[in-house]
């Protein structure tokens, strides 16, 4: 067995580092969202486009923030051990869905630019809406939108709270209420998270439906959060932080972890499209249709081998699991593929019931990447005010000295 | 033999020779540290037991990382290659068949089983790799005749063994090398010289195995008996639904439907693959309505060689291999004098000639006075076929010099 690593002198706290990130990273994000509103009243058909644009990026952040409460749920399920020494990464990465809240009012203001079913004069015409208004009215979208932040929110404030609580008070007790709270937590995180990817992304074309699209966007969110797990080590790291606590073994396991969900999200996507394809139903393959005429067809190509083939191949060693230099890498390159699947399951809707449109056509735009920064910089800004004034370990966990010892067998 | 003076011998103590040094530790931290100190003094053959896993035992005792990773990615790519060639071969290449309109050889349909065959093969490789790097399975291991060993080794006792096997190997030094590093009990173990089958085993596991194996012929002789013998009773039926399964068969009633069927109309204007005739000239002879001037295919070499191999089987009976109406069904006819019989037109009369290729093409497909139709004999490729071949044979009776290419003019008679 190895012996636990030895973090006395070391440094587990940002300290002066976080007044800097959040200066950085808040002034960051608010100059985005400021050149997109810009942008958006400067530009032909600005607003709506902002709103996608935005849509994506909230959407992206959101995926990220449950892919954090997801993991601090399933290691205090399965009681485990090795995760320790990252806890407090994903507990504060998962409280960011409290971020996400305050951004989503944006998205309760344009509703009627991205959710077509909003409209009156659509209502009126089209049997199939009317069939669905009893789910897709307003007012029960909103007190959806209310239960999915509340259980998120509550979720992950509650165990970033204790957490912190068990820092001063080393309570062991509190790690039994953290783990009894994970069960009903993920049974509640699971329900909330498929009808948020209903409501926010597939009701976007309402005439469409995928059974399997929550588990699609849940893939995608724990995965992305395997991915931004390392980029954030690496910073700490190069900053002198956590240099001894967080281990080669533990990049391993998130490695394999990144991995896993790569292979997962690839499993599911084709899952939605071998039954969509085979079964030929014209309701279900108008979804797909848009995604491979003209440009889009280029787009899916790019994220079956960018999403799925390359970094199967670039993870599947032992070495680039164990050198955080070679993971980051791969991680942020699946970080990307990330965005690039959100933007393809969120952006062919934009020509949807548009007269005229130029089917086909990739609408890219400089707002994509104006609110990618705005909402990004704000992220990673309140991340550092989770941070700020306490240690980046959960110092007080009965489970740390066996976390810092930690070993792959 | 029943000399009762042999008894004694087969008695005797058999000739024992050193299998290993084994020695005891109470903890597995402990047997770690020696592990790294047999590791150290450059011993091969040696092993450590312990009743669990014990974190770090690969470096202790300097166990190179395995090969088993390579050989389950081999295997699973071996698999999805497996895979993907036998859905290939089998859907495209050796018995086509269309399945829900898709493409014989379409990958997204093929992705399940390539998946699965993946996992497979790659499960294969992991088991049985393991297995064969492990040296497993196997019935006999010299270490299982130390008593203490066998009494302890699985509930609260750690172990190193020093083989004899091992080329460095010294009773003595091996000894000392573990009592010096803190093993406790150092004992030799002795295996026997001729590894023998325990005599238990030998008696009761040969009746076993004939019993069984009387056991297992009785399915295929009751078949065999059932295969060589008539009954009057049913066939015993193990899943009846599938035998007795309730359908319509043809001509049978259906209470289901207003009109009785069981069989049912196709639908008004249902089009069957590939005879939607959508194109005029080429499946009717019709242009705006009017006999087609030209072929509908381009008059090619090829063309007009099958044209004359269609022509030779279908046309030729009647109307001649020449076309002059001279085949072997209209001689016999004239030679039997049947009443009934019109001798086909000679296909070089000025009528035929005149013909535009739309309609010689309608004759083919619709007959014409007392020859029929071979429209449904005749692919519409190969009608056309044989328009093009009656133009070569009607131009052969009817050439000009000009027919004839000018350098090769001078070969005519």
């Amino acid at each position: 067995m190895r012996h636990p690593a030895d973090i006395s002198g070391e440094s587990r706290r940002l300290d002066a580092l976080a007044p800097k990130l959040m200066g950085m990273a808040g002034g960051v994000g608010l100059l985005g969202l400021i050149i997109s509103v810009a942008l958006a009243f400067m530009t032909e058909d600005g607003v709506r486009r902002a709103y996608h644009a935005y849509m994506v990026n909230f959407c992206y952040f959101l995926s990220i923030s449950l892919g954090g409460l997801f993991f601090t749920l399933i290691q205090h399920l399965s009681r485990a051990g090795w995760s320790v020494v990252v806890r407090r990464l994903s507990e504060a990465v998962g409280a960011n869905t409290l971020v996400m809240l305050v951004l989503f009012i944006p998205i309760l203001l344009g509703m009627h630019h991205l959710f077509p079913w909003t409209s009156a004069e659509l209502l009126q015409n089209d049997p199939v809406l009317q069939w669905k208004q009893p789910y897709l009215n307003a007012p029960f979208f909103l007190i959806r939108c209310a239960v999915y932040f509340g259980v998120w929110c509550g979720l992950s404030y509650f165990l970033l709270k204790r957490s912190l609580d068990q820092d001063a008070s080393r309570d062991p007790k509190i790690t039994l209420s953290m783990e009894r709270m994970s069960a009903p937590g993920l049974i509640a995180f699971a329900i909330t998270l498929t009808f948020a990817s209903f409501d926010f992304l597939m009701s976007r074309d309402y005439h469409w439906f995928s059974t399997i699209f929550g588990v699609y966007f849940f893939a995608g969110s724990f995965l992305s959060f395997m991915a931004i797990l390392p980029v954030i080590l690496l910073f700490l790291k190069s900053n002198g932080r956590l240099r001894h606590a967080v281990s080669a073994e533990h990049y391993h396991d998130i490695g394999k972890l990144l991995f896993a969900m790569n292979v997962f999200w690839a499993y599911i996507a084709f899952s939605q499209f071998m039954l969509i394809w085979y079964a030929n139903l014209p309701e279900e393959t108008g979804w797909y249709h848009r995604r491979i005429t003209g440009d889009w067809l280029n787009l899916s190509y790019a994220l079956l081998f960018g999403h799925f083939i390359i970094p199967f191949l670039g993870l599947i060693g032992r070495v680039s699991k164990r050198r955080l230099r070679l993971l980051t890498p791969w991680a942020v390159w699946v970080l990307a593929m990330h965005w690039l699947d959100l933007y393809w399951l969120a952006m062919p809707e934009y020509w949807l019931r548009v007269e005229g449109a130029p089917v086909g056509t990739i609408p890219f735009s400089l707002l994509d990447l104006s609110t990618f920064l705005g909402i990004g910089g704000i992220w990673v800004a309140v991340l550092a005010l989770w941070l700020r004034d306490h240690s980046l370990i959960p110092e007080g966990d009965p489970r740390l000295a066996e976390s810092l010892a930690f070993e792959n067998a | 033999m029943h000399d009762h003076t042999a008894k004694p011998q087969t008695k005797a103590e058999p000739s024992t020779r050193v299998f290993a040094v084994l020695a005891e530790f109470p903890s597995g931290d402990e047997m770690l540290e020696a592990a790294r100190k047999v590791r150290d003094a450059g011993y091969t053959k040696w092993d450590t037991h312990s009743p669990y896993p014990v974190h770090g035992i690969d470096e202790a005792m300097g166990i190179r990382r395995t090969i088993l990773p390579t050989i389950v990615f081999v295997c699973g790519l071996t698999g999805a290659l497996t895979g993907l060639a036998l859905q290939w071969w089998t859907s495209s290449v050796y018995y086509p068949v269309i399945v829900s309109g898709k493409p014989m050889f379409s990958l997204p349909a093929n992705i399940p089983i390539i998946f699965e065959l993946t996992v497979l093969f790659s499960a294969f490789g992991a088991v049985f790799g393991m297995f064969a790097l492990n040296g497993l399975p196997s019935l006999y291991h010299g270490i299982f005749n130390s008593g203490r060993f066998n009494s302890r080794m699985s509930t609260d006792r750690f172990y190193i063994s020093i083989e004899a096997a091992d080329p460095k190997f010294n009773r003595d030094s091996a000894r000392k090398l573990l009592e010096s590093i803190g093993g406790q009990s150092v004992e030799v173990v002795e295996e026997r010289a001729a590894v023998e089958f325990p005599p238990m085993l030998r008696k009761w596991g040969i009746t076993a195995l004939l019993v069984l194996g009387a056991f297992a012929l009785l399915p295929p002789l009751y078949t065999l008996r059932a295969r060589t013998r008539t009954s009057e009773v049913t066939r015993m039926q193990l899943i009846w639904d599938m035998d007795q399964q309730p359908r319509f068969r043809a001509q049978m009633k259906n209470p289901l439907f207003a009109d009785g069927r069981a069989m049912r109309p196709q639908v008004p204007g249902t089009v069957a693959r590939g005879e939607a005739f959508a194109d005029d000239h080429l499946h009717r002879g019709l242009v705006d309505g009017r006999f087609a001037a030209t072929n509908a295919l381009p008059v090619t070499e090829s063309l007009l060689q099958r044209g004359r191999k269609k022509f030779d089987i279908y046309c030729a009976q009647c109307h001649g291999l020449d076309g002059l109406g001279q085949g072997m069904i209209s001689v016999r006819a004239e030679r039997l004098q049947e009443g009934t019989w019109v001798p086909p037109l000679s296909l070089h009369d000025e009528v035929v000639r005149t013909r535009e290729d739309g309609h010689i093409f309608n004759t083919i497909t619709n007959g014409i006075r007392t020859m029929p139709p071979y429209g449904d004999q005749i692919r519409v490729e190969d009608r056309w076929a044989i328009v093009a071949y009656v133009r070569a044979l009607q131009r052969s009776q009817n050439a000009t010099l000009e027919d004839v290419p000018s350098d090769r003019r001078g070969e005519l008679p």
